[in-house]
């Protein structure tokens, strides 16, 4: 006959009473609570045996972070678990937010449970890694409390200088003029330029009716929007784009770019000596006020070097017009720059060393 | 956080982020974070020794025990910086000698390092491990007998590409019969012969000794007896391999390499004797690094070495290697991440090699891994760096050095802008470029719109105007380090972005157009960047604004004016009463 009611001893299992600082008291079994240094100590120490006398956790440790580290326990404590069941164990374990992550990371410490800690802590460094400062403190709910000063911030702005401006934009409104007037020109010599459009995509592309073109158009803008935003700065954007964009911008180029035009204007309002100009550095506003209108450039080749030639000539002219108090100097450096470089190149030096053969070996490689 | 973090806590958490980046962005978190983290930095790096002074240093970082710095700009391997320059490590060691007695290790690149300086390094630290001298200059043999005599915890010594006086090979001797902790050791720019049985010993007593590279003095028939004493090597550098061909020494030698199952680099190979190479083909298959940059192996050797070596990751080559052996690697090696091809005679106009752009071409299309390129060669075209461009987007270094200046498109006679225009565009991951050939303003055009990840740029005999250097400085969003010679740049580039200059560690020109005036007036403009103007002909003060200067080395700086400048660089403060006119005793 069995007899299935009688209890054996090795099923009766003890259970210690823990408080946390909220008051309210746990049971947990004995064998899980131990794996926590602290609790251990107290547990020998006489304590948590019954609920009058609970062990009293420290003050980090919250109801749901005892929950989740006694979980923690619950399965490391188990002897027979191999390597790979730990560890697998863990990647999940460690899943939560960055809050309970950093709660139940300072529990951990407070319970002197070391592989918990350093569980926790790997995964809070790992969460800070590869992130700038600011992504980190919004990570952490962290304010900003250093000053400007005690960062080093570097100027900023540094291309709201108005000459770096307007260099670029009349250098690209110009290459963008010579283009255009390359493409009428290929328009009607290029006889052998194949163009795959069905007609009636041709047609919807003149007259702009049908959805498709507006698609067409409405990505694109999509598209300069999202450059416009990724750019900070004002660095002639050549990217590859197709003539109906092109023509799209061209009057807003040569709207924009008519408040500089005029020579006479800029210089009575807008043409300060190198010094003031300088001192613009850190000012925030855009004196021209213009944006960012370089979405058309074409990288390729294709214009005639005399014609580049005269493109440069007319960006230094009005380079040096902003220039009025150096007129002189700023053509003798140009007529520098114009000179070739003759000679020999002597020991290479364009960042990658040769060695000179010597006996010693003392010889300087590349690094 | 809304919750009270306990430092030692978030001190534990820190000790698990060791990059130099994530390391200065948690310093920049806020307040305490800054504190908590200054306290347990242990390792620091400073890219430009004159950019921070040893007290900034130091008391920002009570506990540090690793400190890596460099001194010279990189155009010093040119030898376009002047002796006397700069760079001296002296006046470091004596602040860490007081400040960080627990210091384990200096990595120095670039510096002048004297033997007092190392004498001192050897008597301050107690735990001293590691000492790197990377292209220093300035000490001499006895300096290294002082760092064997008392560096009792020694595990590095590495003096790659330092010019050292070589006065006897007798420091190596110094080191104690007790000393056995010698992990890694590089000894390969040194002349003069060591005594063998004290390197024996030395070998024999280190059975943690990974790294030996030998220099040219040890003679091929000693190797056997080393590589036996030392089968757990992992990096091994040869000296002279010739010797008389004898099959006894070419059989101990071919066994010991053979016995040697964790060797995974070999470098040196002076002098070779093509018989003896066999001996190395049984670790071939195992290696990952091979710089065979020092020997004059030519092509079929070359190759019948790299067709064995299936994982090589790491190649540098003198181009004695030809087209047909790169293509050999292309075919072999399809883990290769890095190719280094140097010049066997870079002086003579004509080719003394059959190597041409076709060999970099098919080791881009043959290895999908290749990530870092250095290549001399005699012609280059677009076409073929469109090809690279297109098939290697995975670029990250690519540094290609046409030996003729100016030399254009070899086929088409055209710049070769549009080629290093699709480099910059197809591989946006690109850190650092160097370029050369025939360039007008074109190629920087496409360089500053495109290369945003960009941080160090090498430019020489290029360019049209000022417009070239403008695209450069106002875009390259990454730059750090721009250096450039011989081309046509001036004072608007320069002035019309000053600002950006504080965003770089450093800039240097020579042989531009920038006017001593432009250079007073970014002085005075920005007084957190050393304006070094460099002249070895001597400036005198009433020099006029319009001259041109020669050199020109422009780096932000926390520490102020230096003050150790020799006559021949003027600055803003020259002429400041506590200038001092003579090079410290150092």
């Amino acid at each position: 006959m069995s007899e299935p009611d009688v209890i054996k001893p090795e099923m009766m299992r003890s259970y210690i009473w823990l408080q946390t600082a909220d008051g309210s008291i746990q049971q947990v079994e004995q064998e899980v609570a131990i794996f926590c240094p602290l609790i251990c100590h107290e547990i020998h120490a006489g304590m948590g045996s019954s609920k009058t006398y609970p062990i009293s956790l420290p003050a980090r440790v919250n109801p749901v972070t005892l929950s989740l580290i006694l979980d923690y326990c619950r399965f490391h404590q188990v002897p027979g678990r191999s390597n790979k069941e730990r560890k697998s164990f863990d990647e999940k374990f460690i899943r939560m937010d960055t809050n309970r992550l950093c709660e139940l990371t300072s529990a951990a410490d407070s319970l002197q449970l070391k592989p918990l800690v350093d569980l926790t802590s790997r995964a809070l460094a790992r969460m800070i890694e590869g992130k700038t400062p600011e992504e980190i403190r919004e990570t952490f709910h962290i304010p900003d409390d250093l000053t400007e000063e005690e960062k080093l911030e570097p100027l900023k702005n540094i291309t709201d200088d108005p000459r770096i401006r307007l260099l670029n934009r009349l250098y690209a409104r110009k290459r963008k003029e010579l283009k255009e007037k390359e493409k009428l020109k290929n328009v009607e010599v290029e006889a052998e330029h194949v163009d795959d459009r069905s007609v009636d995509e041709l047609l919807s592309f003149i007259n702009g009716e049908n959805g498709d073109s507006k698609e067409v158009k409405t990505a694109k803008n999509k598209k300069k929007n999202r450059r416009r935003k990724d750019q900070q700065k004002n660095a002639p954007v050549c990217t590859i784009s197709n003539s109906s964009s092109s023509l799209n911008n061209s009057t807003k180029a040569s709207n924009g770019i008519s408040l500089v035009g005029h020579d006479d204007r800029v210089k009575d309002h807008c043409l300060p000596n190198i010094n003031e100009l300088l001192k613009l550095q850190d000012s925030e506003d855009d004196r021209f006020g213009l944006e960012d209108e370089f979405d058309d450039c074409d990288i390729g080749d294709g214009i005639d070097p005399e014609i580049k030639e005269q493109i440069d000539r007319e960006v230094e002219d009005f380079a040096r017009r902003l220039n009025s108090d150096w007129p002189e100097r700023v053509q003798e450096l140009l007529s520098l720059g114009q000179e070739r470089r003759p000679s020999l190149y002597t020991v290479n030096g364009n960042g990658c060393s040769a060695r000179r053969p010597s006996s010693t070996g003392l010889e300087k490689h590349e690094k | 956080m809304a919750y009270s973090f306990p430092d030692d806590v978030l001190e534990h958490v820190f000790s698990f982020i060791t990059s130099d980046k994530d390391r200065n962005a948690v310093s920049l978190v806020c307040k305490s974070w800054y504190e908590i983290e200054r306290w347990c930095r242990r390792r620091i790096f400073v890219g430009n020794c004159y950019a921070v002074s040893p007290g900034i240093v130091i008391r920002r970082f009570p506990d540090v025990r690793s400190v890596e710095l460099k001194g010279k700009p990189h155009f010093a391997d040119f030898n376009l910086v002047p002796d006397g320059w700069g760079g001296y490590v002296y006046p470091w060691i004596a602040e860490f000698s007081r400040a960080y007695p627990w210091l384990e290790e200096i990595r120095l690149k670039r510096m002048v390092v004297s033997d007092e300086s190392l004498e001192l390094i050897s008597k301050s630290f107690k735990s001293f491990r590691v000492l790197v001298l990377s292209s220093c200059e300035g000490f001499s043999t006895d300096g290294l007998a002082a760092i064997a005599a008392n560096c009792r915890n020694l595990r590095e010594l590495d003096l790659r590409e330092s010019e050292i006086e070589d006065l006897s090979g007798h420091w190596l001797s110094h080191f104690p019969d007790t000393f056995t902790s010698l992990e890694s050791i590089n000894m390969a720019c040194l002349g003069s012969e060591v005594s063998f049985s004290a390197l024996e010993c030395l070998v024999a007593r280190s059975p943690n000794l990974k790294t030996l590279r030998l220099n040219r003095a040890v003679p091929l028939d000693k190797l056997s007896t080393l590589l036996r004493l030392a089968p757990q090597l992992v990096e091994f550098g040869t000296g002279a391999y010739s010797a008389e061909i004898r099959p006894d020494t070419y059989s101990r030698l071919a066994e010991a390499f053979s016995c040697c199952k964790k060797l995974k680099g070999l470098s040196g190979f002076w002098d070779v004797v093509p018989s003896y190479l066999p001996a190395v083909y049984s670790v071939c298959s195992r290696l990952t690094s091979l710089n065979l940059s020092y020997s004059p192996m030519r092509s079929p050797d070359i190759t019948k070495i790299i067709s064995q070596c299936h994982n090589l990751q790491r190649l540098w080559v003198l181009d004695y290697i030809e087209d047909v052996g790169l293509n050999a690697l292309a075919l072999s090696c399809k883990d290769l991440q890095e190719l280094r091809v140097f010049p066997s005679d870079p002086y003579v106009v004509d080719a003394n090699v059959s190597l041409t752009e076709q060999g970099l071409v098919s080791v881009c299309k043959g290895c999908p891994k290749l990530q870092s390129v250095l290549y001399f060669c005699r012609q280059m075209s677009n076409s073929a760096l469109f090809a690279i461009a297109r098939n290697r987007p995975n670029l990250t270094c690519f540094r290609l050095c046409i030996i003729e200046a100016q030399a254009p498109d070899y086929l088409t006679f055209e710049p070769l802008d549009a080629g290093f225009g699709a480099i910059v565009e197809h591989c946006k991951d690109l850190r650092r470029l160097s370029l050369s050939g025939f360039l007008t303003d074109r190629v920087f055009e496409y360089i500053g719109t495109h290369a945003n990840r960009l941080e160090m740029l090498s430019i020489a005999f290029a360019g049209d105007s000022d417009l070239g250097l403008h695209h450069v400085l106002s875009g390259c969003d990454s730059l750090r380090k721009l250096e450039i010679r011989d081309c046509p740049f001036g004072d608007k580039a320069l002035l019309a972005n000053v600002a950006k200059l504080e965003t770089m560690r450093s800039l240097w020109m020579s042989s531009c157009s920038v006017s001593f005036g432009a250079c007073k007036l970014l002085s005075q403009m920005m007084p957190r960047l050393n304006v070094e103007v460099i002249d070895e002909q001597g400036y005198s003060d009433a020099e006029a604004d319009s001259c041109l200067v020669e050199k020109l080395y422009i780096y932000r700086t926390v520490a102020g004016p230096r003050i150790d400048m020799p006559d021949f660089i003027w600055t803003m403060d020259q002429d400041r009463a506590y200038r001092l006119r003579n090079r410290p005793s150092s």
